[in-house]
Order: C-alpha cells, then sequence, then structure tokens
C-alpha cells in the first residue's frame, strides 16, 4: 500500500513538474536553437537540446504528458469496450459469448505490429501532427482491449455462476436489475486492467515511435527522442542522450508499482 | 514480477536501439602485406559482365582489366590494356591497338580476339550486361580483331563519351568467362564466403600502367559489414585500412579520436534536392496543384531555405550549400556564372504576395483562401534527411507555411513517386558516378519516367521544360566540347531560373584512412579511396 501510495505521488510530481515545464512562457517543443545542436546542459537548455537544437527537457516533458495522456485516453477505451464485450457475453446468449471470444481470439492472433504499420501507413501524409498521436493511441486502443475483454468475460463468467447471482434469478430479479447489480462487481476486475493497460501503451507507443511509426514531428514522443540512442556517435557528444530513456524507465517503474498494488 | 517485465523490456528496448550485437569477427585467412576495408553486402554477381550494383562494381574494378580506364583522380579515358586507341571523325569507329605480351592472371596469353570476344560477349547479353545499354543499340554494334593486335568496334551512330563505356568492360579470356577467377586486372577472386568476405589474390602476370609491375600489395580482404560502429572500432584496431563513406556524426566521432585519419574531402558529386509534385495525374487538389506548378511559389520556397543550417546542423559542417544538379567538384562542367535564389526570406514574401498568396493571421493562404500546408515525404533511415526536412519545416513556417514531416519506408515511398503520384513534395538524393551530363539524361527529359517533377511528358508541359530538352539534345549530339559545355550550362540556368528541383546541399566525400597505408590519392569518383589499389601498401605489417 505504501509503495502505491509513493508510486501515485511520485507520478503526481513528475506529471506537476511537466506541466509546468511544458506551460512555462517561451517554452516550445518545436523551436530549433540553431546555434546549439546537441548542446550539454546550461541554464537556457538545463537538460541540453537534441541534434536539431531544441530544448530537450521541454521535449521530455511534453512527451511524458502527451504519453500518459494519451495512454491513460486509449487505456480507458480499451477497458471500457472490454467491459462491454465481457459483460454482453457472459450475460448474455451463449451464441454471443461465443462468437464474441471468437472474435478476441481472432484479434489477439492478428499480428498487430504489421497492422499498426499499414494503419499508419496509410494515413493521409497531410495528417497534423496532433492527429497522427491521436490516431496512434486509439490504434493502440483498439488493438488492445481483446486480450482484456477475455479476462472480464472470465470474471463475469464466474459471477453470473455464483451463489447469490443463483439466488438473485431464483427470487425473480429482472436481467437489467441483475446486470445493473452485476456491473459494480466487475470493478474490481476492471481497475487493475486499467492500470495494467497503461504502461503497456505507454512502451507500445515508445517502439512505434522507435521505428518511425509514432507521433509525427515536431510534436515529441518517446520513441522519437529514443531514435537518439540509436547511433554510438550521439551517445558520445552528450550523456543527455539518456534522459528521455531513463524517464521512461522511472514511469514505467511508477505505472506497474501503482497496477501492482491494485 | 511486472516491475522486472518493466525492466527488462525498457532494457531490451535500449539494446535493440542502441544497434544489433555485432556479429562475429570476420573470419578470412590474412596474407601478408594485405590491404583490407569493408563493403556493405555481398556482390550480387562476379560475372564482370553482369555487374549492376555497386559492390559487384568494385570487385570488377578491382579484377578486370579492361581496354581503356576512366581514370577517377584525372577524370580523363587513358588506355590500359590498349596501347593506344582512336576513334573516326565520324565517331562510328574506334580502333584500339592492344598492348604486346600481356597475360591472363592464369599464365595464357591475351590478345585482339579475347578482347573482342568479352565486348561481343557485352553486346549480346543486353539488358543483362548495364554496360551494353551505353552502347544505344548494342545489337548494331560490331566487332572485329584483324590481327593479334588490332580490335575495331563500329557503332551505328555516334555516343558521345564512349570511351568511358569501355571501362565497364572486362577483358576475359575467350569462351572462358571466370567469375574474375581468372582475370587481367590487378587482382583476382580468390575466395568468396556468403555474408563474410571476398578475398581477391595479387594477379602476378599484370603489368600496372602507372609502373610497369603487378600491385604491391599481395591482396585484398573484402569483409562484408553493415555495421559502421563495428566497422570504425575495427578502423581504430588498425584491421582495416580505409573506410570510404562514412557518415558525419561517425566522421566527427572518428577525427576527434584520430584526426589525422578522418579526411573530409570536399563536395562529392551527389545532390540532395526537393521537389514539389507538378504531374497533371497526381491526386491532389487542384489548387495545391496550381501552387507546385508556380514558378513563384518554388522560387520563393527555395529562398526560405536557409541551406547554411542545412549543411551546419544535419551534416555538421561537411555539405556545400547547393543551387545546381551539377557539383562544383565536377570541375568541367560546373557553371561558375550561375545565378540562382539564394536565402532572402523578405524576397519570398514578396514573391508570394504578387503571386496572390497572403497571410490570415500567421498562416499563408492563397488567392482563394485555401490554407498552404503540404507534407515532405523522405525515407526512413536516412538521419540526415530527416533533420534537413524538419529543419525546412521550421524555414517554410517562416513564411506561414504548414509542412509535415513524412518519414516512409523506400518502397512505400518508390510507389508513391513512380506509380501512384500521391504527394505533395519530396525530399531526396540523386547519387551521381558519372561527371559526364549526359549521364542524367533519363532524369531531364521530359519524355522520361524519371523525370520526377512531372514524369512521362507526352510532350513538354512548359516552354522551359522543352528549352531543357533541346539543350539536352544539343549536348548529346554534339561533337565539340564546348558547345556541349554551353548548353549544359543553358541548361544550369534554366533549372536555377525554375527551380523544378531545388536543390539543398552537395554532401561531402568522408572517408578514413590508415596512416599506415601508403599511395592514397583521394579521388572525387569512387572509389574514392581504392582507384589506384594496385600503388597502394602497408608501411608496416597489420
Amino acid at each position: 500500500m505504501k509503495l502505491s501510495f509513493a508510486a501515485k505521488a511520485l507520478l503526481a510530481v513528475l506529471v506537476l513538474a511537466a506541466t509546468i515545464i511544458v506551460a512555462r512562457p517561451n517554452a516550445s517543443y518545436a523551436y530549433q536553437d540553431r546555434e546549439s545542436p546537441l548542446a550539454a546542459a546550461s541554464r537556457l537548455h538545463p537538460a541540453g537540446t537534441d541534434a536539431l537544437g531544441r530544448d530537450r527537457l521541454v521535449r521530455v516533458s511534453a512527451a511524458l504528458l502527451l504519453c500518459l495522456a494519451g495512454a491513460v485516453a486509449a487505456s480507458v477505451l480499451t477497458t471500457a469496450a472490454a467491459a462491454g464485450v465481457g459483460a454482453l457475453a457472459a450475460f448474455g446468449p451463449a451464441s454471443i459469448g461465443w462468437v464474441s471470444m471468437l472474435i478476441c481470439d481472432a484479434f489477439l492472433a492478428l499480428p498487430w505490429m504489421f497492422l499498426l504499420m499499414i494503419v499508419r501507413s496509410a494515413l493521409p501524409l497531410s495528417v497534423s501532427p496532433a492527429s497522427s498521436a491521436a490516431v496512434t493511441f486509439l490504434v493502440l486502443a483498439a488493438l488492445g482491449w481483446p486480450a482484456c475483454a477475455r479476462a472480464v468475460y472470465k470474471g463475469a463468467l464466474n459471477l453470473k455462476r455464483s451463489d447469490w447471482m443463483l439466488h438473485a434469478h431464483a427470487a425473480g430479479l429482472r436481467a437489467t436489475q441483475i446486470i445493473r447489480t452485476a456491473v459494480p462487481n466487475l470493478f474490481p476486475l476492471l481497475l487493475p486492467q486499467f492500470l495494467i493497460s497503461i504502461p503497456a501503451f505507454v512502451i507500445a507507443e515508445a517502439n512505434l515511435g522507435a521505428i518511425g511509426l509514432g507521433v509525427g514531428e515536431p510534436l515529441p514522443s518517446w520513441g522519437g527522442m529514443l531514435l537518439e540512442l540509436d547511433n554510438s556517435a550521439t551517445l558520445f557528444e552528450t550523456r543527455w542522450v539518456y534522459f528521455p530513456i531513463a524517464l521512461l524507465i522511472v514511469v514505467l517503474l511508477l505505472l506497474e508499482a501503482v497496477a501492482v498494488e491494485a | 514480477m511486472r516491475l522486472f517485465t518493466a525492466i527488462v523490456a525498457a532494457a531490451g528496448m535500449l539494446f535493440s536501439l542502441c544497434g544489433a550485437i555485432p556479429c562475429a569477427a570476420q573470419a578470412a585467412a590474412r596474407l601478408p602485406e594485405e590491404l583490407a576495408w569493408t563493403i556493405g553486402y555481398d556482390p550480387k554477381t562476379f560475372d564482370p559482365a553482369k555487374v549492376d550494383d555497386q559492390e559487384s562494381e568494385l570487385v570488377r574494378y578491382l579484377t578486370a582489366g579492361v581496354l581503356l580506364r576512366f581514370n577517377r583522380f584525372t577524370q580523363k579515358v587513358e588506355p590500359e590494356l590498349a596501347q593506344s586507341w582512336k576513334l573516326s571523325p565520324d565517331g562510328k569507329t574506334l580502333t584500339f591497338k592492344m598492348r604486346q605480351e600481356e597475360k591472363f592472371s592464369d599464365g595464357s596469353n591475351l590478345s585482339a580476339q579475347d578482347a573482342a570476344w568479352s565486348i561481343r560477349r557485352v553486346l549480346l547479353l543486353g539488358e543483362a550486361a548495364p554496360a551494353a545499354e551505353e552502347f544505344v543499340l548494342p545489337g548494331s554494334v560490331t566487332v572485329d580483331a584483324p590481327d593479334a593486335s588490332t580490335v575495331v568496334v563500329h557503332l551505328p551512330r555516334r555516343i558521345v563519351g564512349i570511351g568511358k563505356v569501355f571501362d565497364e568492360i572486362a577483358i576475359e579470356p575467350m569462351n572462358r568467362p571466370s567469375q574474375g577467377h581468372v582475370s587481367s586486372g590487378p587482382f583476382v577472386v580468390a575466395d568468396y564466403r556468403r555474408s563474410q568476405y571476398v578475398s581477391l589474390r595479387r594477379n602476378p602476370y599484370y603489368r600496372g600502367v602507372a609502373t610497369g609491375a603487378p600491385a604491391y600489395a599481395s591482396g585484398i580482404r573484402l569483409d562484408i559489414l553493415e555495421n559502421s560502429e563495428q566497422e570504425i572500432r575495427l578502423f581504430e584496431r588498425g584491421e582495416y585500412d580505409v573506410i570510404d563513406e562514412l557518415q558525419p556524426d561517425y566522421f566527427e566521432m572518428l577525427r576527434h579520436r584520430d584526426p589525422t585519419a578522418a579526411r573530409d574531402l570536399g563536395p562529392s558529386l551527389n545532390t540532395e534536392q526537393m521537389w514539389f509534385n507538378q504531374s497533371p495525374a497526381a491526386p491532389l487538389p487542384a489548387w495545391e496543384k496550381d501552387w507546385f506548378a508556380s514558378r513563384a511559389f518554388r522560387v520563393a520556397v527555395s529562398q526560405a531555405i536557409h541551406r547554411a543550417d542545412l549543411v551546419r546542423i544535419a551534416y555538421l559542417g561537411h555539405a556545400t550549400p547547393a543551387y545546381s544538379f551539377i557539383s562544383p567538384a565536377n570541375t568541367g562542367w560546373y557553371n561558375r556564372s550561375l545565378s540562382a535564389p539564394h536565402t532572402d526570406v523578405a524576397a519570398a514574401k514578396a514573391a508570394l504576395a504578387r503571386a496572390g498568396f497572403r497571410l490570415n493571421g500567421s498562416r499563408l493562404v492563397d488567392s482563394s483562401g485555401h490554407p498552404v500546408k503540404f507534407s515532405i515525404l523522405t525515407n526512413a533511415g536516412n538521419a540526415a534527411r530527416q533533420k534537413m526536412a524538419t529543419l525546412i519545416q521550421q524555414d517554410l513556417g517562416a513564411l506561414g507555411m504548414q509542412v509535415t514531416v513524412v518519414a516512409l519506408d523506400f518502397p512505400a515511398l518508390i510507389e508513391r513517386l513512380m506509380h501512384t503520384q500521391d504527394y505533395e513534395a519530396c525530399l531526396l538524393g540523386l547519387e551521381n558516378v558519372d561527371p559526364d551530363p549526359n549521364a542524367m539524361m533519363n532524369l531531364w527529359l521530359s519524355s522520361s519516367p524519371n523525370h520526377q517533377w512531372n514524369p512521362s511528358e507526352k510532350t513538354p508541359a512548359t516552354a522551359w521544360e522543352a528549352e531543357i530538352d533541346r539543350q539536352m539534345h544539343i549536348q548529346a549530339v554534339s561533337a565539340q566540347d564546348s558547345v556541349r559545355k554551353q548548353a549544359v550550362d543553358r541548361m544550369q540556368q534554366i533549372v536555377a531560373d525554375q527551380q523544378p528541383f531545388i536543390y539543398l546541399v552537395y554532401p561531402n566525400i568522408l572517408v578514413a584512412v590508415s596512416p599506415h597505408l601508403e599511395g592514397i590519392r583521394p579521388a572525387v569518383l569512387a572509389p574514392n579511396l581504392v582507384w589506384n589499389a594496385d600503388s597502394l601498401k602497408l608501411a608496416e605489417a597489420r
């Protein structure tokens, strides 16, 4: 419990700090200080600059906010979709349950990375960076729900077969009343699914960005910034290139700690 | 457990980003006094007549004896296996006199019959032999060997720069093509292990034109290695003697560690450029086609780009701002009196205003009120191009243009450029291996499918494109160098005025040379460092 609290507090501090950094006057994640490419830390650029002279601290902060917001939104969508499909499959007629789970299995069997690449490549070329970010997380959400739905289905099925549910049936409760009673009992199952999905989406976006399929320039993304590590010559220039991945590991650990406690 | 998973996932990503773990060191047996460097991939063929890729071409260059050699340093055609050569006044008959007592690497005699057979073999292979295409009508070319030391080639018509074509035709033993194992050049193919190495051995019967003796080096080991970091590490350990194509960031890293080894040879013949899609068949809105067809729009874009920043940031200073399709390194053809639009943002804004564009807040709109926004395509995986595109994105933002940068993998990019025409602007480079502008015929003729801004025009779409066609034709048929130069100068000026290609930079040639290697005379043309491989030797044993 203490670990979860500390993790939540640290996450909150990070988000607050990132918000302050991004909201500062003159802070721009896109501005290219062309006189200072790949600069070391200084008063003007506390975490140095990237190869185009953009402030690394502002970009990492903006990436943190963007990635967390996107991952939380995608996780909400995934969990909601999974809750709907799982509950429908469990409480609906057996045929619907069978078809729903078949669809889930089919989704799980898809080569999702390949699909993501196709979807990203199929986007119009002039799609704005913000739209590319939205699409990236939407696609992740669209592909992330089946595993979650399977877990919800199992939980809902156990609920359906529980003694109190049998008693409710025997007592003559209508289907809508039963669902209304059952849904709150699914929350303990949905919350961990929601929390587990967040770090999964964060790392998925970072992976996509690292192969050039994530958020469009100049919007910062973790994956895009990790691309800097793909070049030992850059590593030799400044150690600050490790900053994005260091923060990513910290954020992932904190998100996992929160999820574990749930 | 999940915490552990997160750490493993993140660490795994770090390692994957840091590049593949280097494969085991190459395992070719090494000879004393052997030279060594790397090639990026397996040569596709060792048959010198069928060479169609860079690495096969290098092996051919090192092993093939040729009648005429195009000297990469002086950029002049010189006799090699031929003692002399003559072109008839009508440009249709070439007569070669062979050197006496030449031998192949197996000790057999080399005669005019071998040379004639080798040339005929290339001509008969047709499309399978890229050199045959340079004869334009290879089926109509005849080759005779009237005596043991004379070869006569009859062409159906004059071909500009015909001498250079013979640099690509290896003379092999008649009826015994050997995939480079028997050659008349300085080296022969001794061993090849797929994905590991190509080993070349000195041809003891070779007599270099300059030295009159076999090559100094006992052999050459070409390790097949894609990983730049490993290549640099092995170079620093003394395993390799040269690196011929360094990326600017690796060049800087090496220069920092060993200033004497890293050398910037100045601008290459290659260009990096962007262009707008002017094809009428492109699935673009009519107003966008109007922008891209507008000279004022293209010139304004060119004027807004800070090429000095592209050089300094994307190439770390190892490039030269470009304004023409001919590099200043191409001394014979570069137009020194070229007048091209240089960086001038105020002039760009004024030109756009005159053309009916106006600012709506901070955003540029055309005369119909359409916001000026478009995407620039480039290929994923090329860091310098992606940096240039992002810098240009900000430069054009100063004019109020909204630019999106899109990096696509190469097949997807080519599909859009060559087939669907579904793109707005593109940023790519062009590799020029031949300094003669005639080699660019397929790029400049309006009817060509490689006429990128508007491919395969049935008739020239504009008067200036018709004029380029005309000048290209003049330089292709004229026998006088001064007339050809005048035509090419005129073309350079038209391109600078119209900006169908907005030239950005000429990347510099960045190389590394071991201090133990003697005889190096770097050239602008490939193979830049090893064009005189027979004169190279190690000062001390590896």
